[in-house]
């Protein structure tokens, strides 16, 4: 390169830098920028998204049957069916159907009954982390959908399925009814065209998918088919890993909403009038799991309950969540049916140290299986393990930290090798079934089974709890159930996180729910 | 990622050893090492319950009682940074061991033995040589899981086929000379040859390169521990607190400073004794950086 | 030379293989299993098992092994555990912002590297000399994250002067992807704003991951002139009267750059080591950030596409490097 060209070269840089610093104003009111950790994020199809990432995206491309309001999760409101009606089937059973309000897709064609349908049995076929809620939850099968006409659907469920919870569930991603005219050409090899959703959208939500650039941003644009679109036409979901990076650019103005702050950096930004701070509610419960299996360190209830003596919930909350969490010792968390906030246990080293005595547990040593990353409220686990450790130490349990990666930790967990683990749980639908059944009805494979506690009165209010219809009653049954995991079960229950989510002063209108629900169109920038 | 030098100087001299006093950088460097391993060996002496808690002093600045702040726990930094000492020099030292046993011995029986075996040998160096050295632990720390036993296996792994070519230039340079054919016409055996002849001549170049790798073991250690595949928490390794401590750079930089600039000084140590003992041992390369 | 070069690919092929072959023996011994990674923390056994038949994980080892050789073969790299996507078109998202980043930071490191060194070695021991070797020990060993972490806090969170992590700015729109290399990109079409941001964001985490080999190609630079300017041609150079200037410049420099092309190589190692612990930070999507989630993952079959790229560019470059010293040096004869 001669001389003459390196020059051209600089001069022409120096004038882009300069030009670059002028960044385009006019995008800015109707662009939203949120920056996030999304590297969970695997996918953005309906019928296979399983993380809570997922959600945001999802739930503002593809409209469901049915939805909840804002963040009030306490009933459904209408989604995609305008209205619905629940009646009793000839030889057992429920049957719900749903009247389809006139809606369009991105793609321009109009939502009929037979897009619900082909959605629905696609997402049994193809069999993904969500699918569960169909074919176990729901008990929903191939040709349980059905479309009487273009704007009426059925949805035949049999006798042990509560339709309400029905309801609930198809309220999440998986309940996503795309258009069949234009997914259905783009199956490649038998992949019910998950590919092919990665890189484009079909849905008749608020907003479609323009690019998915991995590991860097997701960007939603308005639908111009959608009938009461918002003042954002543009939305970029930002990958930021680090919290620190987050706030900062939020400070900076690269963006509008961080989801990922510390509580630290969230008490700072209470303060902080270009801020506002928003503390969402959260369904997840941060857990210790304690294996109670034969033989295994909990097997006896009073190391359990030294466990739950010992370990200083109320110092968790105030020093290192700073407010972020609050105590919840039940295992149905505050906001559902049946939540208990009774606080059974408060902390007593002695008792721990007396109980564990009793049990012939002195010098107990476990291994503490810990995941990586950040825990509830936004904490790191290794911190909150660290503390849990040293609280345990004071009553006497040796409690040795393993942290590792999540698939490691779940493998262990699985196969009911965990000796002391911290975990956190949320329901997969807004309904107290979404923890009751899976933490303490060990036949359900689940979270009981995983610490080997099998109580045959605990599955029995839980299959009773699930299967009720009666509001009064249900409550009735979850408030045994809740007691008696409480006292009986294999947790100490360290808390109810908070969400910590801070925003720009100028982003109005934001509303997260206990479900990780955001309705991006109901958002508005100031100027 | 050091110029490797050949060099056939008997060990110590006096007259090497002024020379390498003589330089400042080496003095320095000895200073800072010898500092280090003290702290190691006194730890206990210099602070606190590394992993003490206290939820009411969190965050803290640097003061009399906690000289270098405290962090999210309301641990001591100092006593942290002093307790990760041990760590790191186990984890330096123990890597160096390793990789100067197997790959000198990878290398020994490729320089004896020549032909297929030397072909093989190489080649597999090779191999190792072509993976990215962190991706390649951070493979084999993950699939090991997390310990600081693992972290040592992972960063040898990465460390040993240096050793093995470096061995191996010093048989066949040996190989050539003539005391070592005369030794052969009077019979002896290979392996007589090598551990006779070899092993002493070679041990400069290896000692210059061990002292490299001191600190380019730590680095990497640190490196892996900050990306969480390191030692189990609360264990203070140097790595892992910056990496735990990253988060609240804005409220107390100290307490990720604090270590960082124990690697930093450490790996700085490391390196300028091996400068300054590349530098006796090989006075051609005396001038070099 | 040509014997040469067929011996040199021939040994890359069997490189290739063999880290293709570590990776593999890697995966086996993981004791987690990744069909619980991708599932995620509610899935049910039944579904677990349903996802190891889907993906092969059920067959014993060596068939898993012969299947992947098999499609290795024919350039099929199997697809990713977590992001369920063919691995190939994941290193080909990933892999354009890493090559970027990496050639900014040594484009860096060549272009401080080099005037350093030189200028140390012309004034040597006097403090000029000093304060670059000083740097260049102290870059060398700096762990580069905290130096990441440093720099953002500085230049970004409290001075406001660079952007922070990430490639471009949010509110712009970025050009279409011709090449995946941003800066390009937005040359080609033609969009100076873009490539303005694209620059902005490029500066810290470049100059971060150059850090070190700033250091490294400093030092090589000074030592290879050390020795260059104590021999008798430039000796003789300078007795003849030619200014000092043009001696360095002419001859010292031109003998000096054969020993600095041979750290290339191991500059290019040092890079995507560092590219790793980088990326993270800067919040970059290239391979290094992509390997770290792999990893985490347990996703090995995208783990090994990684070294494998990492492995191959490697030893290519290391293959250019010294046929180049052939071409530069015609007295370095090769068997």
């Amino acid at each position: 390169m001669r001389l003459k060209q390196i020059a051209t070269l600089a001069v022409a840089l120096v004038v882009a830098l300069s030009l670059a610093i002028g960044s385009a104003q006019s995008a800015r009111q109707t662009t939203l920028v949120i920056g996030g950790d999304w590297t969970d994020l695997l996918t953005i199809d309906p019928g296979v998204s399983y993380e809570f990432s997922g959600t945001v995206i999802i739930d503002n491309i593809y409209e469901r049957l049915v939805k909840f309001d804002g963040a009030d999760l306490s009933k459904v409101v209408p989604g995609l069916a305008e209205s619905w009606e629940i009646a009793e089937r000839d030889g057992g059973g429920t049957s719900i159907t749903f009247h389809l309000k006139d809606a369009k897709f991105s793609t321009g064609r109009t939502v009929k009954s037979s897009d619900v349908v082909f959605s629905f049995e696609r997402a049994i076929q193809i069999g993904g982390p969500s699918s569960f809620l169909f074919t176990d939850v729901a008990g929903m099968e191939i040709g349980s959908t059905v479309a009487l006409d273009d704007k009426t659907v059925r949805l035949d469920l049999p006798a042990s399925i509560n339709p309400s919870i029905v309801l609930n569930l198809l309220t999440f991603n998986i309940g996503g009814v795309m258009d069949q005219a234009e997914v259905e050409p783009n199956f490649q090899d038998g992949d019910y065209g998950q590919a092919w959703l990665n890189d484009h959208s079909a849905g008749s939500g608020p907003y479609m998918l323009e690019r998915w650039d991995r590991s860097a941003q997701v960007v939603l644009v308005a639908n111009p088919e959608y009938a009461t679109p918002g003042s954002i036409t543009r939305v970029i979901l930002r990958y930021m890993q680090e919290a620190n990076a987050q706030r900062t650019a939020l400070e900076s103005g690269e963006i509008d909403i961080a989801y990922d702050y510390t509580p630290e950096a969230f008490q700072a930004a209470e303060s902080n009038a270009n801020l506002k701070t928003y503390k969402t509610d959260t369904f997840q419960m941060t857990y210790l799991g304690l294996n109670s299996g034969p033989g295994a360190p909990f097997e006896d209830n009073r190391v359990r309950d030294a466990v739950r003596y010992a370990v200083d919930q109320q110092a968790i909350i105030d020093s290192l969540l700073l407010g972020l969490g609050r105590r919840m010792q039940t295992i149905i968390p505050a906001g559902l049916m049946g939540a208990d906030s009774t606080i059974y246990y408060e902390r007593d080293v002695e008792k721990a140290k007396s109980l564990l005595a009793e049990a012939g547990a002195t010098g107990l040593t476990v291994e503490f299986l810990i995941p990586t990353g950040a825990c509830g409220g936004g904490i790191p686990c290794a911190d909150l393990a660290a503390k849990v450790q040293a609280d345990l130490a004071e009553a006497g349990i040796t409690a040795n930290i393993k942290q590792t990666v999540a698939s490691e930790l779940y493998t262990i967990y699985r196969a009911q090798q965990a000796q002391i683990v911290l975990a956190a749980w949320s329901p997969d639908y807004p309904d107290p079934d979404g923890n009751a059944t899976p933490l303490s009805n060990y036949d359900a494979s689940s979270i009981a089974w995983r610490n080997v506690w099998n109580n045959p009165e605990a599955g029995r209010l839980a299959t009773e709890g699930a299967t009720t219809i009666d509001p009064a009653v249900r409550a009735e049954i979850y408030g045994q159930l809740t007691r008696l995991v409480a006292t009986e079960g294999p947790y100490d229950m360290l808390y109810q996180p908070y969400k910590p989510i801070v925003t720009s002063a100028k982003v109005e209108g934001f509303v997260r729910s206990a479900g990780g629900d955001v309705e991006l169109d109901r958002i508005s920038k100031l100027p | 990622m050091t110029a490797r030098v050949p060099g056939r100087q008997p060990l110590i001299r006096n007259k090497a050893m002024r020379r390498f006093f003589r330089n400042p950088g080496t003095l320095v460097g000895t200073i800072l090492a010898v500092s280090l391993v003290l702290v190691a060996i006194l730890a206990p002496y210099l602070a606190g319950d590394p992993l003490a808690q206290d939820l009411s002093a969190r965050l803290k600045p640097p003061s009399a009682q906690h000289l270098l702040g405290t962090d999210q726990l309301g641990r001591d930094v100092w006593s942290r940074v002093v307790f990760g000492s041990r760590i790191s020099l186990r984890i330096g030292l123990t890597v160096v061991a390793a990789s100067l046993v197997i790959g000198g011995l990878v290398g020994l029986l490729a320089g004896i033995f020549g032909g297929v075996v030397d072909e093989v040998a190489m080649r597999i160096t090779d191999i190792f040589f072509a993976f990215p050295a962190l991706i390649l632990a951070m493979a084999i720390a993950g699939a090991l899981g997390p310990s600081l036993t693992n972290l040592i296996i992972a960063v040898a792994a990465v460390s040993w086929p240096y050793y093995a070519r470096l061995l191996r230039a010093q048989v066949l340079s040996l190989k050539t000379l003539d005391f070592v054919d005369a030794s052969r016409a009077l019979g002896a055996g290979r392996w007589r040859q090598a551990l006779k002849h070899v092993l002493p001549n070679a041990l400069t170049p290896l000692l210059v390169q061990a002292s490299f790798d001191v600190g380019g073991a730590i680095l990497t250690a640190a490196g892996l521990g900050f990306i969480g595949f390191g030692a189990q928490p609360p264990t203070p390794e140097w790595g892992a607190v910056v990496s735990e401590t990253r988060s609240f750079i804005a409220e107390a930089p100290w307490a990720s400073s604090a270590p960082a600039l124990a690697i930093l000084l450490t790996v700085l140590a490391f390196n300028l004794l091996g400068d300054g003992l590349r530098d006796v041992l090989d006075p051609r390369g005396r001038r070099r950086g | 030379m040509l014997a040469f070069i067929l011996r040199r690919v021939g040994s890359l092929v069997f490189v290739v293989w063999g880290v293709g072959f570590a990776a593999f023996f890697i995966s086996q011994v993981v004791p987690a299993d990744p069909a619980a990674a991708a599932l995620g923390n509610n899935a049910r056994p039944a579904q677990v098992a349903a996802y190891r038949e889907k993906r092969g994980l059920d067959k014993p080892p060596w068939q898993q092994y012969l299947l992947y050789m098999r499609s290795l073969a024919t350039g099929d790299l199997g697809r990713s555990l977590r992001t369920g996507r063919p691995i190939l078109n994941d290193l080909r998202d990933f892999f354009p912002a890493t090559f970027e980043l990496t050639i900014a930071a040594m484009l860096f490191a060549l272009a401080l590297g080099i005037p350093a060194g030189i200028l140390a070695a012309v004034k040597q021991d006097e403090p000029l000399d000093l304060g670059v070797r000083t740097l260049a020990l102290v870059g060398g060993a700096t762990p580069v994250y905290w130096l990441a972490i440093l720099m953002l806090q500085l230049f970004h969170a409290k001075l406001g002067w660079l952007p922070g992590p990430g490639r471009l700015d949010a509110y712009l729109l970025a050009p279409p992807r011709v090449t995946g290399i941003l800066t390009l990109d937005a040359l080609l079409a033609g969009d100076w704003e873009v490539l303005g941001d694209a620059l902005r964001h490029l500066l810290l985490p470049a100059l971060v991951l150059g850090a070190f080999s700033t250091a490294l190609v400093a030092r090589m630079v000074r030592s290879a002139m050390l020795e260059v300017l104590s021999q008798d041609f430039v000796r003789t150079a300078k007795a003849k009267g030619l200014p000092d200037t043009k001696v360095v410049l002419k001859h010292a420099l031109r003998n000096a750059a054969l020993p600095v092309l041979t750290v290339l190589g191991s500059l290019l190692g040092a890079l995507l080591t560092g590219a790793v612990l980088t990326e993270t930070i800067f919040s970059w999507p290239g391979l290094g950030s992509y390997a770290t989630a792999s990893a985490t993952a347990l996703d090995f079959p995208a783990v090994m596409g990684v070294t494998l790229i990492a492995g191959l560019a490697y030893s290519v470059i290391n293959l250019l490097v010294d046929v180049l010293y052939v071409v530069f040096d015609p007295r370095i004869a090769y068997a």
